[in-house]
């Protein structure tokens, strides 16, 4: 096994990423860093927090503790990688390495190995860490031990969440497969929701749950640091157990690439009347080609109907599961309006904060073609908009059908005006980054995150901050979002729609001095 | 008339100096070949000529106009391709060829007659294959397409032959001879010497960066045998290309 070479290649890996800071995005990128930290600090804080912390750990109920952290800790890292991509970037693919002299086992090491070495998963090994150290400190189990049993859980969870990653890559490339995945992953979001309630219901039950929770990694791991009997050997042997498992599976997936849809040889005739032709045509001589043209992109892009077709599930259930939860006491306007918020966010936001990183070196046509460049990106803006104000009319359904609280069309006014509030905001910004933060993107990538630094901050400042924001408001005070309180959210909308069009009429006589800039980015010169 | 008019073109990336104080000139009706080593300029040129790149100084007339006065009726009587191709890789080549047609105004009869002549003669029959599926050469070809199917009047051709394959040069020759018999121009680059020799009437040879250092008419090798320059004898365009571009002479022990 070269390991010297391998060792290159990770600190190449590092090299190309500091290349990539070192812009005047560098500064952005420690933020967002921060940022990140910031999630699983404070998941960590509010899970050891709540269950009264060291009073817990001095009565004895240490390992439920560290299991739960590590659970959570686990679950989290799995998610934000899967879900946003981080950590999961192909650095040197497979083909890739073979330009160098290593053999087909070493190209395999070197290619998890600088997977691994990526800070993300050094964050959440440095929170682990800090736990194992946390409780070694309170004079619990042997930091050794401890410290084993961090690596091993960090290297399950690396492999667990490439696992899922490649999963979702598999079923996407199906045909049934953007039938498949949103219902799916509609029942992995629904099956903690609806379970809650009957574990609260029946004590019994979540005395089973506990027991399958303790064949998980985490659990072991949880019981390798606390203990130093026999539990702790079974704890050890649980994960490593585990780690195989994992690793195997994530092997015997690579191993068998997606075999590819065996298509007809023989040659298709062309169809003329395609949906997309006669979406576009009602857009007018001018609009019309474009609108299509983006529409049939779009479509094309696998990553984009992942993305959009993925949201068909998350919308109600964040609307119903969430506006239930805080429907206690709190207000359920006060979730709903951020979710709402977010609809027209989610479907397409790689897409809207991006919109010319994905056509390559078409993006050189617009400028070629005898138009006003400025009605492409008019059009695609256009187009996204659309598409994305699907998702506040199904939210507006949801809501109209399941709502936990009865209908009010004050109450509906509110939400929907928030949800005109989040399309135009977001798409407003959108384009902005467009010009100012573009970044070449495969549109076939399902996995990974290839956002710019720009758009990687609206795109999740925007998330958390419009799903979040509301709730902390509403907790402050409960009568902000009552439905009597709805012209505000209209004039918000109507404010917001102002700083669309504004934007967009700036953005689109920006753009021909932004061209070159844009131009060198996606053709990848930059 | 000249098709095109180049006065003291200067283009800089940043500080880079891609092109500086190119002037040029190109009849209508020529076939020209514009030559010059790897990185001296040439896509560079043909970007600012094509209205993608704003010079950094100098002037540009096509067909007797500046972009700055009506850009749009200009650019609908040019045709590119360009050295990246500029395709939509998720598109399959109708779509691509269509979307392109109708971007150049023509109606949609026009557009479907267009599109299926252009693909069957190009032998890119196979409709359910898109272009990122498709091989080098059939990008090409399709790219090629695209910068006819409006009928241009001066069409810019960077490294149009570059990976296609014989049959397919024959048919595009073909086609250009057609394009020029009629009075229009094109505008080329190209690396394979021999072809531009055989099908261009006039060339021009730039070194680093985008300078002019030879410009005339290449069917003297055809009527007189050789070109002098420099009080030597060029019996074909490659010796005078080496001669104007510095020939080296590297060697590599361990190779
Ligand atoms: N987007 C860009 N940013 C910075 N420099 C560039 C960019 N594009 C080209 N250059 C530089 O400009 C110079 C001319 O490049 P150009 O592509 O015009 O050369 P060329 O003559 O077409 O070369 P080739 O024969 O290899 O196609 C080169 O030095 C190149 O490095
Ligand atoms: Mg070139």
């Amino acid at each position: 096994m070269d390991f010297h070479l391998i060792a290159q290649l990770i600190r190449l890996r590092y090299k190309l990423l500091w290349a990539k800071t070192r812009t005047r995005n560098g500064k952005i990128a420690l933020f967002m860093a921060g940022y990140l930290l910031l999630v699983p600090a404070i998941f960590l804080f509010a899970a050891v927090g709540a269950g009264g912390g060291m009073a817990a750990v001095r009565s004895g109920k240490a390992e439920r503790i560290a299991q739960g952290v590590l659970t959570g800790l686990f679950a989290c890292a799995t998610i934000i990688s899967v879900v946003l991509g981080f950590g999961l970037n192909e650095v040197f693919s497979d083909a890739e390495l073979r330009r160098y002299p290593l053999n087909a086992r070493e190209r395999l090491f070197a290619r998890h190995f600088t997977g691994i070495a990526d800070p993300f998963w050094f964050l959440f090994l440095a929170l682990d860490l800090g736990l194992a150290f946390g409780l070694y400190l309170l004079g619990l189990g042997n930091l050794l031990l401890g410290t084993v049993a961090v690596l091993l859980l960090f290297v399950c969870n690396y492999f667990a969440a490439r696992l899922v990653g490649l999963a979702l890559d598999r079923i996407m490339r199906k045909k049934a497969g953007s039938v498949l995945l949103p219902i799916v992953f509609m029942l992995f979001c629904f099956l903690p929701g609806m379970a809650m309630p009957m574990l609260k219901k029946h004590p019994a039950a979540s005395g089973v749950v506990l027991r399958i929770l303790g064949f998980t990694p985490s659990f072991g791991a949880g019981s390798l640091m606390v203990r130093t009997d026999a539990q702790a050997f079974y704890g050890f042997a649980l994960i490593v157990c585990w780690l195989l498992g994992l690793a195997a599976a994530v092997a015997a997936l690579e191993r068998r690439p997606p075999k590819a849809t065996a298509r007809t040889v023989q040659a298709k005739e062309i169809r003329w009347d395609s949906r997309f032709h006669q979406a576009g045509a009602r857009f007018g001589s001018q609009y019309g080609p474009l609108v299509e043209h983006w529409l049939r992109f779009y479509f094309r892009c696998r990553r984009f109907k992942l993305s959009y077709l993925m949201s068909l599930p998350l919308m109600p259930f964040l609307l119903l599961f969430w506006s239930r939860q805080m429907g206690r006491g709190a207000n359920p306007f006060a979730a709903a309006v951020g979710v709402f918020a977010v609809s027209g966010l989610a479907p397409a936001g790689a897409f809207v904060i991006n919109q010319y990183g994905y056509v390559g070196s078409g993006f050189r046509r617009f400028f070629l073609f005898p138009i006003d460049p400025a009605a492409t990106l008019r059009a695609s803006s256009y187009t996204l908009m659309g598409l994305s104000s699907v998702y506040v009319v199904l939210a507006a359904l949801a809501w109209a059908l399941f709502a936990p609280v009865p209908y009010d069309v004050r109450g509906m006014t509110m939400l929907v005006a928030s949800g005109v509030f989040g399309l135009f905001a977001f798409h407003g910004a959108g384009l902005w980054t467009t010009l100012y933060g573009p970044r070449r993107s495969d549109p076939n990538r399902t996995m990974g995150n290839d956002l710019s630094l720009a758009g990687n901050l609206l795109m999740m400042g925007g998330m958390f901050s419009l799903l979040f924001v509301p709730m902390m408001v509403g907790q402050i005070d409960k009568r902000i979002f009552s439905p009597e309180h709805w012209w505000v959210a209209v004039i918000l909308a109507a404010l917001a729609a102002c700083f669309y069009f504004a934007s967009l009429r700036r953005a689109t006589a920006i753009l021909p001095a932004r061209r070159e800039r844009i131009l060198a980015v996606v053709e990848g010169r930059a | 008339m000249d098709a095109i008019q180049i006065r003291n073109l200067v283009k800089y990336y940043g500080t880079i100096r891609a092109v500086d104080g190119l002037s040029l000139r190109v009849a209508a009706g020529t076939m020209f070949g514009f030559l010059g080593p790897n990185g001296s300029g040439k896509s560079t040129t043909i970007g600012c000529l094509t209205g993608l790149l704003d010079p950094t100084a100098g002037e540009i007339e096509i067909l007797g106009k500046r972009f700055d006065a009506d850009s749009a009726g200009l650019k609908r009587r040019m045709g590119v391709m360009p050295e990246t191709l500029g395709l939509f890789e998720p598109l399959r080549a109708h779509e691509f060829l269509a979307f392109v047609g109708r971007m150049y105004g023509l109606d949609e009869s026009a557009v479907r007659k267009r599109v299926t002549e252009l693909l069957d003669a190009l032998e890119l029959t196979d409709a359910s294959k898109t272009l990122s599926e498709y091989s080098t050469g059939m990008r090409k070809r399709v790219a090629f397409a695209a910068a006819v199917i409006h009928s241009p009047e001066v069409l810019f051709l960077d490294e149009p032959f570059e990976s296609i394959d014989p049959a397919g040069v024959a048919l595009m020759k073909q086609w250009l001879h057609t394009f020029i018999e009629q009075g229009r121009t094109v505008f080329m680059t190209s690396h394979v010497l021999e072809t531009v020799e055989r099908l261009c009437q006039e060339v021009a040879i730039i070194a680093t960066p985008g300078k002019l250092v030879w410009q005339g008419d290449i069917t003297t090798f055809g009527r007189e045998g050789a070109i002098v320059y420099d009080g030597k004898e060029f019996d074909a365009l490659e010796p005078l290309f080496l001669h104007l571009t510095g020939e080296r002479h590297v060697e590599l022990k361990w190779l």
